[in-house]
């Protein structure tokens, strides 16, 4: 006879592994239910029922099971169902297992039932809805009788009855597939389903679910139980909610004060009107519903009541509380445990506090006038010993909390933080879930982080004033290396916040015109403009001081202004094409700096003084920066050249030495054509330039001899006919950029003139650069 | 009830049954078999045992209850609970998520966390990368200590508002997940918060899913605050917990069928949902610092 226990392990097993296999492919599930359907009826051994329970709950609950599969399985499964509940005596977590599976097996039943041709009867789906009336007819008579496990499952049952039973939304006519499983999808001439009858009955089941608050019930569990199942209902049946959320209001979880679980009721209550509120929201209905407001007086009310109730207790995160907290007799009087005699504590005295009032307990005046030091001080040992061997616990620990009462009711008033308490975390909790964008969060983090640097900061004592001893005085080298992490932190920036707000310029910031105040906006121009006054004006004059000390070329004495303006050339050159407003905002400052300072010089100093001029090598050295990286059709170079304060030779031979790049020959014959028409003291460099140009790159002659034939007509046989008898062959259209600058060496004469002396002057000035263009 | 007893009688049998505790549930079996296969041998083998024979000694002792534990990152509280349950003598089924909408770990400074997305990035790949950007920091910091044990819990930290409760989890039982056997099924009896936003969240989205299982759900707060040495604590608390529920619950098992229930007086009638508000209270006492809440919702 032992054989049965042996087997029944090997049948569990087997049992466990058909069950893993449908939990790895759903699609099994209908041959394993009907393949089990027999093994776990009424008849089965205690713990294949059991089994059998618990899987048939799940099958019936798992979201990898198709809702058509289900509805196929459902027929099957629905008479076992009804045999083992009308089982009597029944295990009891059979029945809890079996009453899940009626909840979630009635949706599909009804729909199943709901949506057959409504005109015919087919026989097995009357005996059907036979067996699921009687399930559900079992499981009403169980609800009031049952214990706990299965009351609540009745409670499921049944809210999943009224949602069925009660007329929900149609979403889409066209669609009965997609529509929610209620009254709504049945037609009003079922055969089966008596509409009228099935609503009224979920209208009492409603009366009955809501009992529970209505008679004010202390039962947590059922309280609960009820109260978290409802949400579905209020959501998604709009003709009952009012009356839920009218009952659940008429509900007072406090009445029975010493019920330990009336925190969380709070909640619930908040959440449900939450749902309340998003119901009310989506359906289209004003925020300020009477209810809405009526919800929120009722939450007021129980917060209320609860904290006079629970007073500190249930104080998220509060203090532990102390086990000597005696001094809160009125919670020790309700739970029974009887009180010790209280020492009565006098009220601190008006005004500042000495320590020793602080400790002061006693009323006595000759007691607390008394002084101690006047006793010897073995005789005070004396006393001491025994005195301390006798104290009463229970007074000292009640002592001790009135000192600390009291002290810390006093270091509160020093720290006299008007701060108001933590209880409003529910809304500042967590930001929407947006990966893409971790920055925009940043400020809920901070949030978070300042109420947690004002949660952990301890209650400091009033300490004395501090004061800081001064610094050392810095070294010129510190006060360097400070300036220029300074510089490089505000060009961080700059580059953080590249991209000027097009949205706010346009649209309700008034464009400021001449009369604005330079760098006053603190936008990505404003620190522009005070990086280069930084860069051009600041150290002026004492550069002309310290003339000797000034090294260009090496840069080794770095005057600040020189990191500056070293520092705006890389990030100008970093990405000129949208910086290139910067660059000549800088040119106009640097030039208009060495105006000022050359006419200051002229003013107050007649001798020879150096002024040292900035904007003829920066201008190149920024020119030269970009030069290279230009494409044939950018427009930065006209714009660079066009609006640059002065213009000179230089310049005009950089320009030019673009057209070298067959490709880029007409940039530079642009750029030299706008300035020829729009800057007339610069025309004849221009002009000439051309002439060069013309001459020397055969590929420029169409565009250049149209320009020429309108400002120096009498230039243009002459030159071409010198190159056509030079070199035809040496100049083909093809000829590439090296090609052409080896013929710059040797066939332009007068512009070789001009040229050489600059880029020796150049590479002179700036070796590096001079190193790296070539 | 002693319709068998020849069985009753029977001393040896007292000693089989006892003697052979249920070893822990059987791995996934062999994918060959035919689900058909399957259900014949264990047609095959039933002997419809009469009625009485249900007095047979049940395997109760390995009746355990499923728990499910949350924080806001699923990465310091939710996983030393975690750990504790899974590793514990009972070691029980256990699974663990987070509630935020991102998983932050502390970074070089307070304004600059390490922020990950739920079920997408790894323990192990957290790891390296903090590893790699300051590892001194983040050792000391304890970090990398709580991502080395959380990479051999499970792979990734997952998003309650995520899970699907019943969905199979037989691919992270599958992976070795630690504590992942017995939760296949994709459902917990008991769900643990460690602090009351992560306690509201839960509710709220349990709310939003609409129960639609019909399972009843108990869920806990236990406030721990989240720094390492509280997480210890907490946990301890946790496990003390699960084992009192434990306790509670396989003796109901224990009570076999109705007619247990009906013959049993007092305390012993009464089930283990009844119990739950009393075991808290009891617990409260024990651990008087963490401040607990509990309801009873649905999936």
């Amino acid at each position: 006879m032992a054989q049965p226990t042996h087997n029944l392990g090997e049948q569990m097993a087997q049992l466990e592994a058909a069950r893993n296999l449908v939990l790895g492919d759903a699609a099994l599930y209908p041959q394993i239910v009907q393949g089990i359907l027999p093994i776990i009826g009424v008849n089965a051994r205690l713990e294949l029922r059991r089994w059998g329970a618990d899987f048939l709950a799940e099958t019936f609950a798992s979201p990898a099971l198709a809702t058509s599969q289900k509805e196929h399985l459902a027929g099957a499964v629905v008479l076992t169902l009804r045999e083992i509940l009308e089982q009597p005596a029944e295990d009891m977590a059979v029945i809890e297992s079996m009453v899940q599976t009626a909840a979630s097996l009635y949706p599909h039943i009804f729909r199943h039932i709901g949506n057959e041709n409504y005109s015919i009867q087919h026989p097995e789906d009357v005996s059907t809805w036979e067996n699921m009336t009687a399930i559900k007819q079992n499981i009403l008579r169980r609800w009031d009788s049952a214990p706990h496990p299965i009351k609540i499952c009745c409670i499921k049952f049944v809210q999943k009855a009224v949602q069925i039973q009660t007329p929900g939304t149609i979403s889409d006519p066209r669609r009965p597939e997609q529509n929610e499983t209620s009254l709504s999808i049945v037609p009003r001439n079922h055969v089966l389903l008596a509409l009228p009858n099935l609503e009224a009955e979920a209208s009492g089941l409603l009366d009955r679910l809501l009992t529970v608050f209505l008679e004010n019930s202390d039962d947590a569990i059922l309280v609960n139980a009820t109260l978290n199942c409802l949400a579905v209902l209020i959501r998604s049946r709009p003709s009952v909610a009012n009356k839920i959320i009218l009952s659940i209001l008429n509900f007072n979880p406090l009445k029975q004060a010493n019920s330990p679980m009336t925190p969380p009721l709070r909640r619930f209550v908040i959440l449900i009107a939450e749902c309340e509120a998003n119901h009310a929201n989506g359906s289209g209905r004003n925020p300020n519903h009477p209810l809405v407001v009526k919800i929120q007086h009722y939450i007021d009310r129980l917060v209320q009541s609860r904290h006079e109730i629970f007073e500190e207790a249930t104080r998220k995160r509060g203090l532990p509380v102390e086990p000597a907290d005696v001094l809160d007799s009125a919670k020790r009087a309700r739970l029974g445990v009887d009180t010790p005699p209280l020492i009565k504590v006098p009220p601190l005295p008006p005004g500042p506090t000495s320590i020793s009032q602080l400790f002061t307990l006693t009323q006595d005046v000759g007691l607390s006038s008394f002084d101690v030091k006047q006793l010897p001080v073995d005789l005070i040992v004396k006393i001491a010993v025994p005195v301390l061997a006798r104290v009463d616990q229970n007074a000292l620990s009640q002592s001790i909390e009135a000192v600390r009462f009291r002290y810390q009711t006093l270091s509160k008033l020093q720290a006299a933080q008007p701060k108001a308490p933590v209880e409003d975390e529910e809304d500042d909790y967590e930001p929407e879930y947006q990966p893409t964008d971790v920055g925009g969060n940043a400020n809920a983090i901070d949030e978070m982080v300042l109420d947690e640097v004002t949660e952990l900061q301890p209650e400091l004592m009033s300490l004395g004033p501090f004061v800081l001893p001064p610094p050392p005085p810095l070294t010129e080298e510190e006060a360097g290396n400070i300036g220029r992490g300074t510089v490089e932190r505000i060009f961080d920036m700059l580059t953080s916040m590249d991209m000027p707000q097009k949205p706010t310029k346009g649209s309700n910031q008034q464009q400021l015109g001449f009369a604005r105040l330079a760098a006053s906006t603190f936008d990505r121009d404003a620190w522009i403009t005070l990086l280069t006054r930084l860069a051009t004006r600041a150290s002026a004059s004492v550069e002309t001081d310290s003339k000797t000390e000034y090294d260009f070329a090496t840069g080794n004495k770095l005057v600040i202004s020189t990191t500056i303006r070293e520092m705006l050339y890389r990030y100008i050159v970093e990405d000129f094409r949208s910086r290139i407003n910067v660059g000549i905002s800088w040119m106009n400052e640097e030039w208009y700096n060495d105006q000022i300072q050359l006419r200051y010089a002229s003013m107050h100093k007649n001798d020879d003084t150096l002024v040292p001029l900035h904007y003829d090598c920066w201008v190149l050295r920024l020119l030269d920066g970009f030069l290279p990286y230009l494409d044939a059709r950018d427009k930065v170079l006209i714009r660079f050249v066009s609006e640059i304060p002065k213009l000179t030779i230089p310049i005009v031979e950089r320009v030019k030495s673009l057209a070298r790049d067959p490709e880029r020959v007409n940039l530079s014959v642009q750029a030299l054509l706008y300035l020829v028409m729009f800057r007339p003291p610069a025309r004849d460099m221009c002009l000439d330039a051309l002439e060069d140009i013309y001459r020397i790159y055969e590929e420029s002659r169409p565009v250049v001899g149209r320009v020429l034939s309108k400002w120096r007509p009498q230039e243009i046989d002459q030159p071409t006919d010198q190159t056509k008898q030079e070199g035809p062959s040496l100049l083909s259209p093809q000829a590439n950029g090296i090609k052409s600058a080896v013929l710059l060496e040797n066939v332009a004469d007068p512009g070789s003139q001009v040229n050489a002396p600059v880029v020796q002057q150049q590479q002179q000035q700036y070796p590096e650069v001079g190193a790296a263009a070539g | 009830m002693l319709s068998c007893p020849k069985m009753a009688a029977d001393p040896r049998l007292a000693i089989v049954a006892s003697s052979t505790p249920e070893p822990p549930p059987p791995p996934p079996p062999p994918p060959e078999l035919s689900p058909m296969s399957i259900l014949d041998l264990a047609v095959n083998t039933e002997e419809r045992p009469e009625e009485g024979c249900a007095e047979l000694p049940l395997d109760d002792s390995s009746y355990k209850l499923k728990f499910c534990t949350v924080c806001a990152s699923n990465q310091n509280r939710s996983m030393e609970a975690h750990l504790r349950l899974a590793t514990a003598p009972t070691s029980y089924p256990v699974i663990s998520f987070g509630t935020g909408s991102l998983v932050r770990l502390p970074g070089p400074s307070i304004t600059q966390p390490n922020v990950y997305s739920f079920n997408s990035t790894s323990y192990a790949q957290m790891y390296d990368e903090l590893n790699a950007k300051d590892q001194r920091l983040y050792r000391n910091n304890g970090l990398l200590n709580m991502l080395e044990r959380n990479k051999n819990l499970k792979w990734a930290p997952e998003r309650f508002q995520d899970w699907v409760p019943g969905m199979p989890r037989i691919d992270h039982v599958a992976k070795g997940d630690k504590g992942s056997l017995g939760t296949e099924g994709g459902v917990v009896d008991v769900i643990i918060t460690c602090e009351e936003r992560c306690w509201d969240a839960v509710i709220e989205d349990l709310m939003n899913k609409g129960s639609p299982l019909n399972r009843p759900v108990h869920v806990f707060n236990v406030d721990i605050r989240d720094n390492h040495e509280e997480a210890l604590i907490g946990s301890k608390a946790i496990l003390d917990l699960a084992d009192s529920l434990n306790e509670a619950a396989s003796q109901e098992r224990k009570s076999n069928g109705a007619e247990g229930w009906e013959n049993g007086t007092g305390d012993a009638r009464r089930s283990f949902d009844e119990k739950v508000p009393e075991i808290l209270a009891a617990w409260q006492e024990r651990w008087p610092n963490l401040l607990a809440l509990w309801t009873l919702a649905w999936f």
